[in-house]
């Protein structure tokens, strides 16, 4: 009876190590700032990815369906470029739909909520009552903020130029958000 | 349950009595239902025996019948029988009162023993999926230093092997080498066999610069980059061009560097 008793205490002890281990474990893992940053920089690119596919597609075929296009992009922008994408008037007009083919972050401050990203877009645009689309390839640079919970948008949107002036203009024109 | 111990402790005292009883009775029919009636009639007869031994002539004769008076007398033994489980029960039940508790006491610590051995397997698991979850191998930007070493390293690499001047093809040859490996070298090489006359014949001369460079995926020994890159071409005298190029590339650490296994265009 005493041996049996010892053992069922011994046993218990046992287990109460390996649950206060695995706590431990756990609280570890969760409180680990190199995963918090992991987990914030896959969100941020997700996030971010997303926002850019929404910002260069633009279904202008009607008036109402560019009025809603034009509320996404205000939805998935903060800061100045909302500010300036609240300026787009909806007009009928060529259509864009895009597909982001690869996108990276250069920098990010999880703490600040504040993260750059570059990316490669495909458009497809279609000029209004055509049915052939013609295929245009961008690189877009973003700064994305946090603005809430797992939630990024887009601060600040431009096309990165090519180093030589005359080429500028013509690639600084996908700025808007793939409107043309 | 009651009665199977009773009755074995009555064969016993039967089968001691049997002599004496036999010699009392001096039946023999209690000789032979005892055999045919199995140990219960065995145990009822030799209860009559001691317990009414007037009228075990009686019984004896109506032995033959066996069933009923087997089950007469075990009527009877009911009476004294009850009395007998009564007492049992109540020995039973008070062991059945200490039996849930002592039941508890020996449940509790194995529930809180599972318990805990669930809770630890459960915390375990939760931190293992949280440690080994895809985000937390990929190195990009959590890694500053290696993030750093494998974007200097590609952007590097790719300005030298995409410049090059028309009189000196072999150089940019030669530093492919030291920079890309794999498929990526087996493109490159295909590359200038292509294009290697013609940027004899009209000059060209070609220089290459990365512009941004973003780390997707950075995990341990391989590493998958986006860059954009800037080529300015010049042929001859003309005024030279310059053109957007955009790369996904598929880097390996090898000896003391990146090199570049796989190039493709975006």
């Amino acid at each position: 009876m005493r041996r049996a008793e010892a053992l069922g205490t011994g046993a218990l002890v046992l287990a109460l190590g390996f649950c206060g281990t695995g706590a431990w474990t756990y609280a570890q893992a969760r409180g680990d700032e190199e995963l918090a940053f992991s987990r914030e920089r896959d969100t941020a690119l997700a996030e971010g990815r997303s926002r850019l596919t929404v910002l260069n597609t633009l279904d202008a075929s009607t008036r109402e369906r560019a009025e809603a296009g034009i509320r996404a992009w205000r939805d998935a922008s903060t800061g100045p470029l909302r500010t300036e994408l609240g300026r787009t008037r909806p007009t009928v007009g060529a259509s864009a739909r895009a597909t982001v083919t690869e996108a990276a972050l250069t920098a990010l401050d999880a703490r600040a909520g504040t993260a750059k990203l570059i990316a490669t877009v495909r458009v497809d645009v279609t000029p209004r009552g055509a049915a052939a689309a013609t295929t245009d390839r961008k690189r877009l640079e973003a700064v994305l903020t946090r603005t809430g919970e797992n939630t990024w948008r887009v601060a600040a949107l431009s096309a990165v130029p090519v180093a030589a002036a005359e080429k500028g203009g013509k690639t600084e024109k996908g700025e808007e958000g793939g409107d043309e | 349950m009651t009665r199977l111990p009773r009755t074995a402790r009555r064969e016993d005292t039967g089968a001691d009595e049997a002599p004496e009883a036999g010699a009392g009775a001096a039946t023999e029919p209690s000789e032979g239902p005892a055999k045919a009636g199995t140990d219960g009639g065995a145990a009822a007869a030799t209860d009559q025996d001691t317990t009414r031994a007037s009228g075990t002539d009686e019984h004896g004769t109506a032995d033959e019948d066996g069933a009923t008076d087997e089950d007469g007398t075990t009527d009877e033994d009911g009476t004294t029988d009850e009395d007998e489980a009564m007492d049992e029960d109540g020995t039973a039940d008070e062991s059945r009162r200490r039996r849930p508790a002592g039941a508890w006491r020996k449940a509790a610590p194995v529930a809180a023993a599972t318990v805990l051995l669930l809770g630890g397997a459960g915390f375990h698991h939760a931190a293992h999926q949280l440690r080994s979850a895809p985000s937390a191998r990929n190195h990009a930007l959590t890694d500053t230093g290696a993030t750093t070493r494998v974007s200097g390293d590609v952007a590097e690499g790719l300005a030298r092997v995409f410049s090059y001047t028309p009189a000196d093809t072999d150089a940019a040859e030669r530093s492919s080498r030291t920079v890309l490996a794999g498929r990526a070298a087996r493109q490159y090489g295909d590359l200038l066999a292509q294009v290697r006359t013609n940027l004899v014949e009209q000059r060209i001369t070609l220089s290459t610069q990365a512009v941004r460079t973003g780390v997707i995926e950075l995990d341990g020994d391989s590493a998958r980059l986006l860059v954009f890159l800037d080529q300015t071409s010049r042929r001859d005298r003309a005024a030279a061009t310059t053109a957007a190029a955009q790369l996904t590339v598929t880097a390996e650490y090898r000896g003391d560097r990146w090199l570049i296994v796989d190039i493709k265009a975006r």
